[in-house]
């Protein structure tokens, strides 16, 4: 069973390789927009660091492990889980969603699988380069359990992104135009770029509390950030493991109770 | 093979009328009515068998054959395709199905369709040794090797769905659905199509329902026709007990070796078409004999020759047949429902 999604996977990711590989412009323009998007993530933290040594007890060295979290996510989040996920929308619309669920696999992992922008990797390596630089500025290096956290963590991260996507496609078999849901989806995560505790002063900590709890943009960057400072009580890992595993299975469940509402688009 | 009884789809749909002020009403209260797809159809499929489904547009033959293939949950109904119950989508049960739509397409847009066949290998578990076996002959009876190749976006419409048909096949379904396989196809294409879907059934006794608008389609492939209209079954039988039925005159086509005034063609039977020293004549079928005899003897006749009614014609005069029962057991509901006392 493993094995024979594993081989799946190779095959499904031989082809997005191949379909990134055809258009050769693409995969320039591709890496481009990576590199500028690298420089936006950056661009607020000098603003707001220009003036000031901290905020919200976060140094400026440490706010940039956020911000290297934030680049690493982001580029999972676009090359491995986004494409193939709006891909579902627009299978869902045309209703050619009908033939991966003819197919004898499971169709969860069928569209999460059908697409990848292997230009995206230059995020992930950003993230890394930027963790390097952040501790170069702290001028001490990460704790290894820190380190060993933080690993625990990015898998955390990943299923957490994953599975609040599952849930926003979901909605794409309910109500069809679901682009605006994904757009809002990305402007939201775009919070994510900053450490969770600098919203507590906006409207008495609701911000905070929605970020940690209801859209868990908290756990993605700031946790694994703090894991790396060593600063992360145990408690939060664990409970940052079992809220990931609670999304993932909440996914699941809304996702298999929407394929039943599937209708299909015309003939 | 299969079976299907008692089968209802509904859906609900939202409807509003036109215009701004209706939509922005209905953006608060919602209207929804009941729309009957599929309402209430029973019929059993030997394996093996090759069975038309003929409607008119929107008649519930697309959503029928889509709870068949597990897509769509029924509302109502049993529905088995060997054994399986098909909207549990059990891995079993889809290794032996196939939908295939003239309108929907699998392939990989961006790449060649063998990209698409390796992927359909891995999804089905096909073994290495079968899977060249099967695609070496998928490829010469649709003569397609010099296509696979190509990224799908470069291929004309006949060539993708030749190469659609491929992918569909490659884990040998035994049981395949065809929805409109011919559509948008010219003549010559259409025909190949008809020849190697028939020559695998033949081959591997695969279960085959298809539905066409093109009733040569449907002619040339398929002995027994389900008619479905409205959701509801009006006819489950053999094609030409079906014309037979509907119009069971023949047409006997006259080419003349000069032009011959119509009134000397009136007294032979109903004149359908005369021109160009060619006329067709709608005759009842114990009269037959006698018109040819008649015709022979007292017309300048080149060539002669007796057909069935033209099955598009057939066809929509059952359409229309069934509209105007449906139409006249909605006017006796209504005038019964007046008659009763308040």
């Amino acid at each position: 069973m493993v094995r024979r999604y594993l081989r799946l996977l190779g095959v499904q990711l031989k082809a997005s390789g191949l379909q990134a590989l055809q258009y050769r412009a693409d995969f320039f323009t591709e890496g481009v927009t990576s590199l500028f998007w690298i420089f936006t993530a950056l661009a607020p933290l000098f603003v707001v660091y220009g003036k000031r040594p901290e905020v919200e007890g976060w140094s400026f060295g440490e706010a940039l492990l956020v911000v290297g979290w934030f680049t690493l996510l982001q580029g999972l989040l676009e090359g491995a889980i986004n494409p193939s996920l709006t891909g579902v929308v627009e299978h869902i619309r045309k209703g050619t969603l009908d033939f991966v669920l003819l197919k004898p696999a499971d169709a969860q992992f069928l569209v999460s699988t059908q697409r990848f922008l292997p230009w995206r990797a230059f995020n992930v390596l950003t993230g890394v380069a930027l963790f390097a630089y952040a501790f170069w500025l702290l001028g001490r290096p990460p704790s290894l359990t820190g380190m060993l956290a933080s690993v625990v963590l990015l898998g955390t991260s990943t299923l957490l992104l994953y599975s609040l996507w599952i849930l926003t496609v979901s909605a794409a078999f309910f109500v069809v135009r679901v682009d605006n849901l994904t757009y809002l989806f990305t402007s939201i995560f775009d919070f994510a770029r900053w450490p969770s505790s600098v919203f507590k002063g906006v409207a008495r900590g609701s911000l905070t509390f929605l970020f940690t709890y209801i859209i868990p943009l908290a756990l993605m960057t700031t946790f694994p950030a703090e894991a790396m400072l060593g600063r992360l009580p145990l408690l939060s890992l664990v409970g940052a493991v079992g809220g990931s595993l609670v999304f993932a299975w909440l996914a699941r469940r809304v996702w298999r109770y929407s394929i039943g509402h599937y209708t299909s688009a015309s003939s | 093979m299969i079976s299907v009884h008692g089968l209802r789809k509904h859906y609900k749909v939202h409807k509003r009328p036109p215009g701004l002020k209706a939509a922005l009403r209905s953006l608060v209260h919602r209207t929804y009515s009941t729309v009957k797809a599929v309402d209430g159809i029973s019929f059993d499929i030997r394996p093996g068998e090759r069975v038309g489904f003929l409607g008119p547009n929107g008649a519930g033959k697309t959503t029928t054959l889509k709870v068949l293939s597990g897509l769509l949950h029924p509302s109502e109904g049993e529905v088995r395709v060997d054994g399986h119950v098909p909207r549990l989508r059990e891995e079993a049960f889809l290794k032996k199905i196939m939908l295939v739509m003239g309108q929907k397409q699998q392939l990989l847009w961006d790449l060649p369709p063998a990209e698409t066949f390796e992927l359909n290998r891995a999804i089905y578990d096909v073994p290495a040794v079968q899977y060249k076996q099967t695609l070496d002959e998928l490829v010469s009876l649709l003569e397609i090797s010099d296509l696979i190749g190509k990224p799908t976006r470069q291929l004309s419409l006949g060539e993708r769905m030749k190469c659609e048909l491929a992918a569909a096949l490659i884990h040998r379904p035994r049981v395949l659905f065809l929805d409109e396989p011919t559509i948008g196809l010219d003549v010559s294409m259409q025909a190949t199509m008809r020849t190697f879907i028939k020559e695998y059934n033949e081959k591997y006794g695969a279960t085959l329902i298809l539905t066409s608008h093109y009733m040569d389609d449907v002619a040339a492939l398929c002995p027994r026709v389900i008619v479905i209209d409205k959701g509801l079954l009006s006819y489950d039988g053999s094609l030409d007990a079906l014309v037979q039925r509907v119009r069971p005159e023949k047409r006997v086509v006259l080419r003349l070796a000069e032009e011959v005034d119509g009134a000397r063609l009136a007294p032979l039977g109903k004149v359908v078409t005369h021109e160009a020293g060619t006329a067709v004549l709608q005759v009842r079928q114990d009269a037959v004999n006698a018109t040819i005899s008649r015709a022979l003897s007292g017309l300048p006749v080149t060539d002669l020759t007796v057909e069935n009614a033209p099955l598009e014609e057939v066809m929509s005069e059952l359409f229309a047949e069934n509209k105007a029962r449906r139409q006249q057991a909605e006017a006796e509901a209504a005038s019964a429902g007046e008659s009763v006392p308040a």
